[in-house]
């Protein structure tokens, strides 16, 4: 009995070999097939180059495997097909989230079955660096050719990570309808708030702002003089939180006096407020490129401005930036750089890109270009704009920070209580 | 497979074996030869990767898979083995994984193993001084032979064949062909020049490992117009088991506690690598702010929500099920396809709908209530009103579960009881709290339970909703007033320190498991007063 066992399971041994090896030939391309390693297939070419040395027509194809959203994907598509004619380059473009992205890059990395470029947000950075995913890149003589401040978000720990290829950033949205001209300072605003408040009785606001938001209160805070961490030459220091710093308090405090005067209200989301924007509730808003769409259709009037000056100059907005980054185990890193340095990095595949998700480009020759005025705006919104930290430590940040402005606008604490308790809970949490 | 067993199963003689038998048992080798060939297609992949504890667990699957179906007198087992599969593979092995992962350190920063944080650190390189770079063409032999021809910084040319010195050339000696515009050779005698058509597809696999000059200072390619003497910035030391930078001379030491190379002024490397940290992450656990402060607040809040979730789902579905019960009600399947409908919609939409309906300057329910009223409660900035708000939104979601267990239990009580109450003349609530609810709770008793254990980590409803907000003012670390245990620690986990912290959260899993596990305990000995009542029916 127990041989026979033995010797059926030897005999199903040899059947799975066989069913295997039937599967292997079945597929001769396994590029289709994400699971299957698409860095195998150059490891064959050494052997054959030398042995035959074909003509050059006949030199197989090498494959470059990007990760990209289903926003940049089909573009990508469309002009990778020339590529293998051009440059003897298959270009795999795999689609999935933008978040997940990063997310899955941390297994499939590791793996050996990651991609060989990935499109990402330079806040990523801190996260990939320390977990080893990606490796540095030189970009050569086309660096020039790319918006300083989108190359400085993508250094990190004196490395350059990332070949930037857009910005974004919020700006200052204002109906003309119900203000003329964009208020200049935060004390306008307020000013904007009396006046509108005796016109209308309370129907039209003069600003609004989401409840629990800090991303879209960072300009505020820093036209007061206010920061999240301190800046020196080396990047972002974690050991400085600023949320307790003077200027932060002092847009804490005004912000306070607004709630004071009853010129703002708890329990706005982003729905809310563009809403109340779209009605023509509001007189201004803060907003980013990717709702663009929305007040277009809603057929409201606007403006997009800087924000407004707190004593420390035009609020600076956050600058995030996006762009492609090379895996560290890609078996292909000199083939990935060079093809995001003599294809991606030209004209024509970044006009593309940009047609195909238009937000303000970071390479030069196209964002000189932008047509579209509005898109001009934000990059002029955002020519301060500082690039949004990307160190680890940042992730310790946004709840606190969200919070302390959520206990402003409901009024539960003060101004200082609020943003001294979110930096002493930040530093409690870094050092957790 | 034993002619007792054929004959057991009503199959005999020569026909019947080739009939019956044979198609059988050829189809069950079949199927079993597709199992083992994705295992041993999978076992490729893991131990290439050398993720051996899950190679481990397979070949383990693997092999019960194939003896329970090719062994007589596990027979009754063979339909079995799919689950068994399954439950190894699915549950039990990311369990035991888990609790292994709370004894590491595996966290943003330390993803990788030893050997690939090596890998991943030697790939760093250094121009050192004095090194040069220079631009290069290629050039190939019919026999796949590569040269280079390299301008240097001063416009100095050479060139070069792999493994061996630079020679100064200049066009018209050793075959060189006349220059380009560019002063690079058009032709090199015995050699094609290459356009980027033919680099790119061997750039990584041939040219990259090339080296040329004399070692150490050796030229390599490091793009597709430029190559140099770069030399590896960190080179590993095996026998001090440390990385040592060619720069300054820095020696980073392995250290198996932190799952870093560090220097001995205490700077690290990125990136650190997985280590065995043994019960780290739970001291961190029990010394971190977060256990004072909110903590207790937040435990309340979990029990009460857990406690109120599983009442008032089960009092409402009870109710449903009660008037569904009766035969007086007309269109009652209608109805209770209507009723069920909550469960059958996915949960997050359920709670995103009720979310916009709920919402305080847009939402439907409030702008009627304040029209209506003139005052709607702050769903989602009042401390008590948002408690109030997602109980609401859970009773939506989770009263047509306990309709179905209802109306089921219902049916199994025995009529005839009804009957003798009938005939001592109970009033219909008499026979509700002493006939209907104690049989009722001794079937449906267990899944309360387990109900309430679901609620006590009912992480998506809350993170939907609203994240576990409104925030509570002045805490050491944030946390929210409709925050349950497992909301607040996820914070904790993945919103903290540096990032994701995987080993830390299967640290705190463990333990809110272990809380979560003794009050079942407590249930069902209390449970076990039912009992008695069900035996002294």
């Amino acid at each position: 009995m127990k041989r026979r066992l033995i010797w059926t399971m030897l005999t199903l041994g040899v059947l799975a070999t066989l069913v295997l090896s039937a599967c292997a030939q079945a597929t001769p391309e396994p590029t289709a097939v994400p699971t299957a390693p698409p860095t195998k297939a150059p490891t064959a070419v050494p052997t054959k180059v030398p042995t035959e040395a074909p003509p050059p027509t006949e030199v197989p194809l090498v494959q470059v495997v990007v990760w990209a959203d289903e926003l940049r994907s089909p573009v990508m598509n469309e002009l990778g097909v020339t590529f293998a004619t051009d440059y003897g380059v298959e270009l795999v473009v795999q689609e999935m989230g933008f978040g997940d992205i990063r997310d899955q890059l941390a297994i499939a990395g590791p793996a050996g079955e990651g991609p060989d470029i990935i499109i990402g947000a330079h806040d990523w950075l801190g996260q990939l660096v320390a977990n080893g995913l990606v490796a540095p890149i030189d970009l050569g003589a086309k660096e020039g050719e790319f918006l300083e401040a989108a190359l400085t978000a993508f250094i990190y720990e004196g490395q350059l990570y990332g070949m930037p290829y857009a910005t974004e950033n919020v700006a200052f949205f204002c109906n003309p309808d119900i203000v003329e001209t964009a208020p200049a300072t935060w004390d306008e605003v307020t000013a904007l708030a009396e006046q509108l408040e005796a016109d209308s009785g309370g129907e039209v606001t003069a600003w609004t702002i989401q409840t629990n938001d800090p991303y879209h209160y960072f300009p505020v805070m820093t036209s007061f003089g206010g920061y999240v961490f301190g800046l020196t030459e080396a990047g972002y220091d974690p050991t400085d939180v600023g949320l307790d710093s003077e200027g932060s308090i002092a847009a804490a405090t005004w912000l306070e006096g607004m709630v004071a005067d009853g010129h703002l209200e708890p329990g706005v989301d982003y729905d809310v407020m563009h809403s109340l924007f779209e009605q023509g509730s509001v007189a201004c808003i803060g907003t980013g490129p990717w709702a663009l769409s929305r007040i277009r259709d809603s057929g409201v009037s606007y403006t997009i401005n800087r924000y407004p000056d707190g004593g420390a100059g035009s609020g600076s907005p956050f600058l995030g930036v996006q762009g492609f980054m090379i895996s560290a185990f890609s078996e292909n890193q000199l083939l990935a750089q060079t093809v995001l340095t003599e294809i991606f990095a030209t004209e024509e595949f970044m006009q593309a890109m940009y047609d195909a998700d238009p937000r303000p480009a970071a390479f030069l020759p196209v964002r000189y270009a932008i047509e579209d005025p509005d898109l001009a705006s934000f990059a002029f919104a955002g020519a301060d704009g500082l690039p949004m930290p990307a160190i680890p430590e940042m992730s310790s940040v946004w709840t606190a920070w969200g919070n302390a402005v959520e206990f402003v606008i409901t009024g539960q604490l003060s101004a200082e209580e609020a943003f001294t308790n979110a930096a002493e809970q930040v530093r409690t949490l870094i050092s957790e | 497979m034993s002619q007792a067993t054929l004959k057991a199963r009503g199959i005999t003689g020569p026909l019947a074996f080739f009939k019956n038998f044979l198609p059988r048992f050829a189809l069950r080798l079949l199927g079993l030869a597709l199992v083992d060939a994705l295992a041993i297609w999978l076992l490729y992949f893991l131990i290439r990767d050398g993720v051996w504890p899950l190679a481990i667990v397979l070949v383990i699957v693997t092999l019960i898979a194939n003896v329970i179906n090719l062994t007589d007198r596990l027979y009754p087992l063979r339909w079995m083995s799919p689950a068994f599969v399954i439950i190894i593979l699915l549950v039990l092995y990311p369990i035991l994984f888990t609790v292994y992962t709370a004894f590491t350190n595996y966290s943003d920063g330390h993803l990788l193993t030893k050997i690939q944080t090596i890998r991943r650190i030697g790939q760093d390189q250094f121009l050192p001084e004095g090194g040069e770079t220079v631009q290069w063409t290629g050039y190939r032999s019919e026999s796949g032979e590569i040269v280079l021809w390299l301008t240097g910084e001063k416009g100095q040319t050479y060139l070069a064949h792999p493994n061996e010195p630079l020679q100064e050339a200049v066009s018209g000696e050793d075959g060189i062909g006349p220059l380009d515009e560019s002063g690079v050779p058009t032709s090199i005698e015995g050699y094609v020049r290459m356009e980027v058509r033919d680099i790119l597809p061997i750039l990584d696999s041939v040219l990259a490992p090339l080296e040329f000059g004399e070692p150490p200072l050796t030229y390599k390619i490091k793009s597709i117009k430029e190559a140099a003497q770069l030399q590896p910035r960190y080179v590993y030391d095996e026998a001090v088991d440390a990385m040592v930078d060619q720069i300054d001379g820095t020696v980073y030491y392995a250290d198996e506690k932190q799952g870093f190379f560090t220097s001995e002024e205490g700077k690290s490397l990125n990136p650190g690598y997985q280590v065995v940290v043994g019960l780290a992450n739970f001291e961190r656990l029990l010394n971190s702010p977060a256990l004072r402060g909110p903590f207790i607040q937040v435990f309340i809040w979990t029990i009460v929500f857990a406690f109120f979730s599983v009442l008032t789902t089960f009092a409402l579905g009870l109710f449903m099920a009660l008037v569904l019960d009766d035969p007086i009600l007309p269109a009652r399947k209608l109805i209770r396809t209507f009723l069920i409908l909550p469960y059958a919609i996915p949960g997050v939409i359920g709670i995103l709908i009720w979310r916009g309906m709920l919402n305080q300057h847009l939402g439907v329910l409030t702008t009627n209530m304040v029209n209506l009223f003139g005052w709607a409660p702050g769903w989602f900035t009042d401390s008590l009103w948002s408690k109030v708000g997602i109980l609401l939104v859970n009773l939506w979601l989770g009263y047509p579960y306990m309709m179905l267990i209802c109306s089921g239990a219902l049916q199994a009580i025995p009529r005839d009881i009804y009957e003798a109450a009938d005939v001592d003349g109970a009033s219909t609530w008499q026979r509700f709290w002493g006939i209907t609810l104690p049989l009722l709770l001794v079937s449906v008793g267990p899944l309360l339970i387990a109900s309430f254990t679901f609620n006590f980590n009912n992480f998506t409803v809350i993170y939907a909703y609203n994240e576990g907000r409104p925030p509570i003012p002045g805490t050491p670390t944030p946390a929210g007033y409709t925050d349950i245990l497992i909301s607040y620690t996820y914070r904790l986990a993945f919103e903290s320190g540096r990032g994701a912290e995987h080993s830390y959260a299967a640290a705190i899993t463990i333990v809110i498991f272990l809380v979560v596990a003794t009050i079942t305990l407590f249930q069902y000995r209390f449970m076990g007063r039912w009992e008695e009542i069900s035996e002294s029916v």
